[in-house]
C-alpha cells in the first residue's frame, strides 16, 4: 500500500521534474522522483469519505509510513472500527479485525475489492509500486496551474504488465502535487479519477490535502481524503511494522 | 416330436381365436418393452454424454499427479516430467495420447471485474487434440506455441469480465517462493464450451510463459493420458501407480467419483424401472390367460375326457403365454430400433437448456443401446413372463374333467 498511501497522502514527489520537460525523459523524472523518497518516514492523520446515494461515512485514521515499503494504517473512529488496520510490506498486505482478534494476509483473490469500503481497492492501494518499469512514460503537455508549471503525464502499461488499465493519465506540478490521476480502459474510456481539491504548505513540503477518487460512472459514488496533520522525517520504532503491532496497537 | 407340433399350433391358433384381447395385451407388452428399451438408451446416452465431457473436458482417461497435488493444488506441489517414472508411463503401447500442464487456480482481473479461475499453462498441439479446447476456439485462434504470450479463455468469462478479443487482461498467482506472481495477457482466442461453468473456471496460456511467470523450472503439474481403450485405464493405473510413491496416477472414476456413483446409481435404478414396468405387464398377461382359461374351461374337460393328459394342457397354455411374450419381445425390440434410429444423434433439450447446465449436462442427449441393456430387458419379460403364464397353465391343467364339461 505504501506507494498509494503515499499519494493519497499527497507525497508524490517528483524531484527534478522541473528542470526537464522533455517528453524522452518522463520515465527519468518519475524515477528521481521515487528515488528520492527512500528512507523519509512519515506519520500523518486523516480521515476518508466514502460516500453513497443514501449513506456516508467518515472514517478517521492514523497512518506511518518509511520509504517505499513499510506503511501501517490504524482506524480511531468510528468506534466500531476503532484499532483495526492494515500493514503493508513490500507487495504484502494484512489486514487486523479487532472483533474477531485475526490478522488476515489479503491473498490476491481479494486485491479486487475495496478497500475498507471505499473506492480505492486493495490493488489500487498495495500494488502501484511498478510505475517505473511497468509503463511507457510520456510527457503529453506542460501547462500553468497557479503559477507553478504543470506536466500532463501520459502512462501506457507495457504488454505483459499486470495493469489492467488501458492508459493512466498524471497531472503534476513542477512542486511534485499530484492534481490528477485518470484511469481508462483499454477502449480509452475513463473509469475513475483522482483529484486534488485542497493544497498547503505543512512542514515547509507543498502537498495536497484534501484528494477524491471518483468512479466515472457513478456521479454520486466517492471517497475523498482529507489529511489534517502530517509529519516527516520523525522517528519510527522499529517494532512498528510488524505483525504483532499490527495486532497490538500500543 | 408330433405332439409338440400339435400343441404348438394348436397354442397358436387358439391365441387368435379372440384378436382384439391378444392384440390389446400384445400391445401392452411391446409398449412396456418399448419403454424399458428407450429409457435405457435414454440414460446411458446421458452417462455416455457425461462421461464424454468429463474427459474431453481436461479429465482424460488417466491423471498424474504430485503426490499432494489433490489435496493442495499449489505450485509447490509438482513434478518432474522428463523422471524415469513419467516417460515409462508416457511411452507406454496403451497410451494413445498426452498432455502436459501446469495447472494452478488463479485470479483474472479486467478494468472493471476481479474472479478466481483455474490457470492452464498448456502445450497447444498437445492439449488441442486431447481436450475439447481444440476444437472450440470460436473468436481468434487457440495458443501457437508453449512460448505463446496470449491467453484463450471462455465466452461467459469474457462477459463476466466485460472484456472481449484483443484486449488485456492480467492473471495473478503464487510464485514458487509463495510471492505474488502476475503478468497481462492479450486475449488471443475465445473458446466456447458446452457448458458455462467450464467456460468460466479455466483459461489456457502458453505452458513456458506460466512458468515463466511464476518460476517454475521444467516442472509441471499434471499430465493428462487418453488411451486407445477404456477398459484399459484400471489396469494401467493399478501397474503405474506402483512405481513412484510421490507420483499420483489415477483413474478418472477416481478425479471424478461422483461419476462412477451415478453410473452406479443408473444400473439400479433402470433395474427397478423394468420391474415396475414388468409388474403392470404381469398383470395383464395373468389376466388375460385366465380370462381364456376360462372361456375354454369345457374344451379343456373334453380334452381330458378323450385322454389328453394335465401336463399337456399345462404346456399349451403356457406355449401360449410364451407365444405372446416372443411376439411381444420382438414387436417391441423392432419399435426402440425404429425410434432409436429416427432421432439420429440424439434429443436435442435444449428448451431445457438451463436445468441441464445446472446439472452439468449438455443439450443434446444421444440415445445409447447397450448389448447388455438390451440382454436385461429382453430376459428380464422372457424368463418373470414365462413364470406368470405359468399360473394360468396351472390353472388349466389341474380342471377336473366332470366339473369340467358340466360347466356351462
Amino acid at each position: 500500500m505504501s506507494h498509494r498511501l503515499l499519494q493519497i497522502f499527497s507525497l508524490w514527489l517528483f524531484a527534478g521534474l522541473s528542470c526537464s520537460s522533455q517528453a524522452d525523459n518522463a520515465q527519468q523524472l518519475i524515477r528521481q522522483a521515487i528515488d528520492n523518497y527512500r528512507g523519509i518516514t512519515s506519520y500523518s492523520e486523516a480521515t476518508m469519505t466514502i460516500h453513497r446515494p443514501d449513506w456516508q461515512r467518515v472514517i478517521a485514521m492514523k497512518a506511518w509510513t518509511e520509504g517505499l515499503d513499510k506503511s501501517l494504517v490504524r482506524i480511531t473512529a468510528p468506534k466500531k472500527d476503532k484499532d483495526s488496520g492494515s500493514l503493508l510490506l513490500d507487495d504484502n498486505m494484512w489486514s487486523y479485525a479487532p472483533k474477531i482478534n485475526r490478522v488476515i494476509k489479503i491473498p490476491s483473490s481479494m486485491s479486487g475489492q475495496s478497500w475498507m469500503g471505499s473506492d480505492f481497492s486493495n490493488n489500487d492501494i498495495a500494488r502501484a509500486d511498478d510505475i517505473i518499469d511497468n509503463y511507457t512514460h510520456t510527457l503529453l503537455e506542460t501547462k500553468n496551474h497557479n503559477g507553478h508549471k504543470l506536466f500532463i503525464i501520459q502512462s501506457v502499461p507495457h504488454e505483459d504488465a499486470p495493469v489492467v488499465w488501458g492508459k493512466e493519465v498524471l497531472q503534476i506540478r513542477d512542486d511534485h502535487v499530484l492534481l490528477e490521476h485518470a484511469f481508462y480502459d483499454q477502449d480509452g474510456i475513463l473509469i475513475k479519477k483522482l483529484t486534488t481539491s485542497e493544497i498547503k504548505t505543512i512542514s515547509g513540503k507543498t502537498i495536497a490535502t484534501t484528494q477524491r477518487m471518483q468512479k466515472a460512472d457513478k456521479e454520486n459514488e466517492w471517497t475523498e481524503f482529507h489529511s489534517s496533520v502530517i509529519k516527516f522525517n520523525i522517528i519510527i520504532p522499529k517494532n512498528t511494522f510488524t505483525l504483532s503491532n499490527l495486532r497490538n496497537p500500543r | 416330436m408330433n405332439s409338440f407340433l400339435l400343441i404348438f399350433s394348436l397354442a397358436w391358433r387358439n391365441l387368435w381365436r379372440n384378436k382384439r384381447r391378444t392384440l390389446v395385451i400384445l400391445l401392452a407388452i411391446v409398449l412396456g418393452v418399448w419403454a424399458m428399451i428407450v429409457t435405457a438408451a435414454f440414460m446411458r446416452g446421458m452417462i455416455f454424454q457425461m462421461l464424454e465431457d468429463t474427459v474431453d473436458n481436461l479429465a482424460g482417461h488417466v491423471q498424474i499427479h504430485h503426490s499432494q497435488y489433490l489435496d493442495d493444488p499449489v505450485i509447490n506441489n509438482s513434478f518432474d516430467p522428463d523422471s524415469h517414472t513419467i516417460s515409462r508411463i508416457t511411452h507406454d503401447p496403451r497410451v494413445l495420447m498426452w498432455s502436459d500442464r501446469i495447472r494452478l487456480p488463479a485470479v483474472v482481473l479486467s478494468e472493471r471485474e476481479t474472479t478466481g479461475i483455474t490457470m492452464l499453462g498448456v502445450n497447444p498441439a498437445r492439449e488441442s487434440k486431447i481436450s475439447f479446447i481444440g476444437k472450440s476456439v470460436v473468436e481468434g485462434r487457440f495458443l501457437n506455441s508453449s512460448s505463446d504470450t496470449g491467453i484463450v479463455i471462455g465466452q461467459a468469462l469474457a462477459d463476466k469480465l466485460e472484456t472481449r478479443l484483443g484486449k488485456r487482461i492480467v492473471l495473478m498467482s503464487q510464485d514458487i517462493n509463495n510471492e505474488i506472481a502476475d503478468r497481462g495477457f492479450r486475449i488471443v482466442g475465445i473458446y466456447d464450451a458446452p457448458l458455462d461453468p467450464t467456460e468460466k473456471a479455466f483459461v489456457f496460456v502458453g505452458k513456458e510463459t506460466a512458468a515463466k511467470m511464476v518460476g517454475l523450472k521444467g516442472a509441471i503439474s499434471e499430465i493428462v493420458l487418453r488411451l486407445h481403450d477404456t477398459d484399459m485405464v484400471t489396469p494401467l493405473v493399478t501397474e503405474m501407480d506402483q512405481l513412484d510413491h510421490t507420483i499420483d496416477v489415477m483413474s478418472w472414476l477416481e478425479v471424478e467419483p461422483y461419476l462412477e456413483l451415478m453410473i452406479q446409481m443408473m444400473d439400479t435404478s433402470m433395474f427397478i424401472w423394468y420391474l415396475i414396468v414388468f409388474l403392470a405387464m404381469a398383470f395383464g398377461i395373468i389376466n388375460t390367460l385366465l380370462m381364456a382359461v376360462f372361456e375354454r374351461t369345457r374344451e379343456f374337460g373334453l380334452f381330458q375326457a378323450l385322454g389328453q393328459k394335465p401336463r399337456f394342457i399345462l404346456f399349451q397354455v403356457w406355449l401360449e403365454a410364451i407365444l405372446m411374450i416372443i411376439v411381444g419381445l420382438l414387436a417391441g425390440n423392432f419399435l426402440s430400433w425404429i425410434s432409436v434410429m429416427a432421432t439420429g444423434d440424439g434429443i436435442d433439450v435444449s428448451v431445457f437448456a438451463r436445468g441441464m447446465e445446472m446439472i452439468n449436462m449438455s443439450n443434446i442427449i444421444p440415445f445409447v443401446i447397450t448389448f447388455n441393456d438390451l440382454m436385461i430387458a429382453n430376459i428380464t419379460v422372457a424368463v418373470l413372463g414365462m413364470l406368470t403364464g405359468l399360473y394360468p397353465a396351472w390353472r388349466a391343467s389341474r380342471l377336473v374333467p366332470a366339473d369340467a364339461i358340466t360347466r356351462i
